[in-house]
């Protein structure tokens, strides 16, 4: 019976995105799971949450290490599979690409164990969007706010769908709306996502221009910097002029804007200068700690890692060919739980735990580290992201690193010089953006094996306004080709007014749609940026 | 064997329109706990993107046409559907006047004379997990235990005006889910 396996589930954390929303578990089967509920709380858990018990039994589990050889997988042991890695690598530099949404415990390794190694160093990643937007708000000293703690702001700017992003960070903005129904909602996103339907005031721009119309809102709201002319910013940075405790809520999304950095820069400034502070709702739990842990530890920033093709890369946890959309990153090795577009280009594959097989200290709801126990036990044999590289410098014949005598929680980025700013470039006619989705975490890699995604999106859904629709002759639910100069899927129309016209969006979490908008590199700036692309929608 | 005449059960799941963020967290949450037969689901009502859920109608018309006697109201009063009876002839997703009962989801067939079910033939039905609400008085539906922008509520309808909840619309078959405050 269902509800008596709940009364024995097992409570931990989701660390799918920083909310860290409480969840449990409880057996669906032989080896199998499903996400529990409280019985009596209505705390909430997204549907992201919802899908963690299914990965943790999942039917294509990576469970042994495999080389890819002459078309055909070959499983192997342990062992030898790092021995492939390593002679892979040969004499060149071995770069391993770690997924940055670890726990800080494991960070910590794995700078370590990289430190101790020669011939290997380290890069962690995160969603390059994220990064950049998180460098901005460190930079700024603006405080990060708790999610019970919005509640206490008497006005609220949202950039990007930060309810899709945490759809947790809802409630207490709309419970805050609803004790005060004046209260000011700003609403920044050219997508017109879940945000625009609670907005007082919504910000028109088109994709590329966020920085401008931030800036044209924060002059209005008070702030002492150079305005340029967009009316609706300027209207709603009026009505948050008044704020004395300003909640800026802040979502990076990609193929919108290359200047994320500069944009968390000004809204941590805003939120400073009208005493409130900013809550950044990033892909995964950690992506802060990681962003600290590179600027402290000096890890090679994923642009230029990229950028260096006379190494030999090994992706753990990442999937890092999905997230950035391109099919050219070399990737010699990949570890992973779940098959990925990385384990698929990779010429050896590794198993690897899943998030709620490990637990560690995350940096959660408004940057407080957190203690995160593990659901359940990894399967016999497969390691954490942190015991794989240990192991792996261990066989090359690194020394073992020094006891850590520093804190495991990084500190805050300091101040630096003013981030780069890119101008809103000139836009065809319809462009393409990219969406967070609540049930979506990053690109899908790990969230696009749930069942339930399947089942409901047998067909990615292509939103977009009713005129750009009924120009290119197409109706509601009609079955379309989405072409960019990257390439081509095929979805499903919804005709959404909230959408501004010009733009199409897709969701983020698909790692087809990235492939269509896939990044590029900007080495003068250390940094990986989307930029919207033209497209062209037809049945 | 329960009937018709039962009382109809106090509480129901409320949908505050002015909190919906169409997150799907109450149909990812049916879905995974009622193995793979959701009977929370979303669907378009104008342009917005609501849950679709269960009213648990006072005269429901799902347990009126119902040949097989699967579809009944329990002693809690919640209308369930008995899986063992159920033969899956979709009588009762053509009779439910909310469109609340399918056999697709998202176009796809759910447990629709599906060869790995235990009979073939079943339709889902929200029972409002009765499971929970059995082992707790003040146990809620996992739908509104997932909603992470408490826009689902498990209240008694009949405490709803007193409460300031306007429910909207002017369907008599049951009381309408939609409300505003």
């Amino acid at each position: 019976m269902p509800g008596a396996e709940e009364s024995r589930d097992v409570r931990s954390r989701c660390v799918l995105c920083p909310a860290g929303c409480e969840l449990g578990l409880a057996p669906s089967g032989p080896d199998r799971w499903r996400t529990a509920y409280p019985l009596t709380d209505d705390a909430g858990l997204c549907a992201r949450g919802s899908v963690v018990g299914e990965l943790l039994g999942h039917r294509r589990r990576i469970l042994d290490p495999a080389v890819h050889e002459d078309g055909s997988r070959r499983r192997v042991g342990p062992d030898d599979a790092l021995r492939a890695v390593l002679d892979a690598a040969g004499e060149k530099t071995l770069t391993v690409l770690l997924d940055g949404n670890l726990p800080c415990e494991q960070l910590a390794e794995a700078v370590a164990r990289l430190d101790a190694w020669p011939a290997g160093r380290l890069c962690l990643v995160v969603e390059p969007v994220d990064r950049e937007l998180l460098l901005g708000t460190e930079e700024s000293g603006a405080d990060y706010l708790r999610n019970d703690g919005l509640a206490d702001c008497d006005g609220f700017l949202l950039v990007g769908d930060v309810f899709a992003a945490n759809p947790l960070c809802a409630r207490p903005v709309l419970d805050r709306h609803r004790a005060e129904p004046r209260t000011p909602i700003a609403a920044l996103d050219p997508a017109g996502g879940a945000v625009v339907k609670f907005a007082s005031h919504r910000v028109d721009v088109a994709p590329g221009g966020e920085l401008a119309a931030l800036r044209a809102l924060a002059a209005a709201a008070g702030l002492n910097v150079d305005a340029p002319d967009v009316p609706s910013a300027a209207a709603a940075g009026a009505a948050l002029a008044d704020c004395e405790r300003l909640g800026v809520l802040l979502a990076a999304e990609c193929a919108r804007t290359d200047n994320w950095r500069a944009i968390g820069r000004l809204a941590g400034d805003l939120a400073k200068a009208r005493g409130g502070g900013v809550a950044v709702q990033t892909n995964g739990a950690n992506a802060l700690a990681a962003v600290r842990v590179e600027a402290a530890e000096g890890t090679i920033p994923l642009a230029d890692a990229l950028a260096d093709e006379s190494d030999v890369k090994v992706a753990v946890g990442c999937d890092v060919v999905g997230m950035l959309g391109r099919d050219d990153v070399a990737v010699a090795a990949a570890a992973a739980a779940l098959p990925n577009r990385t384990t698929q280009a990779a010429g050896i594959v590794l198993p690897l735990a899943l998030p709620g097989e490990y637990g560690g200290t995350y940096l959660l709801d408004g940057a407080r580290p957190a203690e995160v126990g593990p659901l359940i036990d990894p399967p016999a044999g497969i390691e954490t992201a942190a015991a794989l590289v240990a192991a792996l410098a261990r066989a090359a014949g690194a020394a073992e690193p020094a006891p850590r005598t520093q804190d495991i929680v990084p500190g805050r980025v300091a101040g630096g010089d003013a981030p780069a700013e890119t101008p809103a470039a000139e836009h065809a006619s319809l462009v393409l953006v990219l969406a967070r989705r609540a049930a979506d975490g990053g690109c899908g890699a790990l969230t696009g094996h749930a069942s339930w995604r399947t089942s409901v999106d047998p067909l990615p859904e292509l939103a977009m306004a009713p005129d750009d629709a009924e120009q290119a002759g197409l109706s509601n639910a009609a079955e379309v080709t989405v072409e960019t100069d990257r390439g081509q899927l095929r979805a499903r129309v919804r005709l959404a007014p909230e959408v501004r016209p010009g733009v199409c969006v897709l969701p983020e979490g698909l790692p087809a749609a990235r492939a269509l908008v896939s990044s590029e590199l900007d080495p003068d700036h250390h940094r990986v940026v989307a930029p919207p692309r033209p497209v062209t929608v037809s049945e | 064997m329960p009937t018709q005449e039962q009382e109809t059960i106090e509480k129901r799941v409320f949908v505050d329109m002015d909190r919906c963020i169409e997150c799907g967290s109450c149909a990812a949450a049916c879905y995974y706990s009622h193995a793979d037969m959701p009977a929370v689901q979303q669907a378009r009502a104008g342009w917005a993107l609501l849950p679709v859920i269960c009213r648990q109608c006072k005269s429901a018309p799902c347990v009126d046409v119902c040949p097989a006697e699967a579809m009944v109201r329990d002693d809690q009063g919640v209308v369930r559907r008995r899986l063992f009876r159920c033969i899956g002839c979709g009588s009762c997703a053509r009779a439910c006047p909310f469109g609340v009962i399918t056999t697709t989801l998202g176009g796809t067939p759910v447990a629709w004379k599906s060869p790995d079910r235990l009979t073939g033939h079943q339709v889902a039905k929200c029972d409002l997990c009765a499971d929970r609400l059995s082992e707790h008085p003040d146990a809620v539906p996992r739908c509104v235990a997932a909603c992470p922008a408490g826009a689902l509520v498990f209240v008694d309808a009949r405490a709803a005006p007193a409460e300031g909840i306007k429910v909207v619309g002017g369907r008599t078959a049951a009381e309408d889910f939609y409300k505003r405050r």
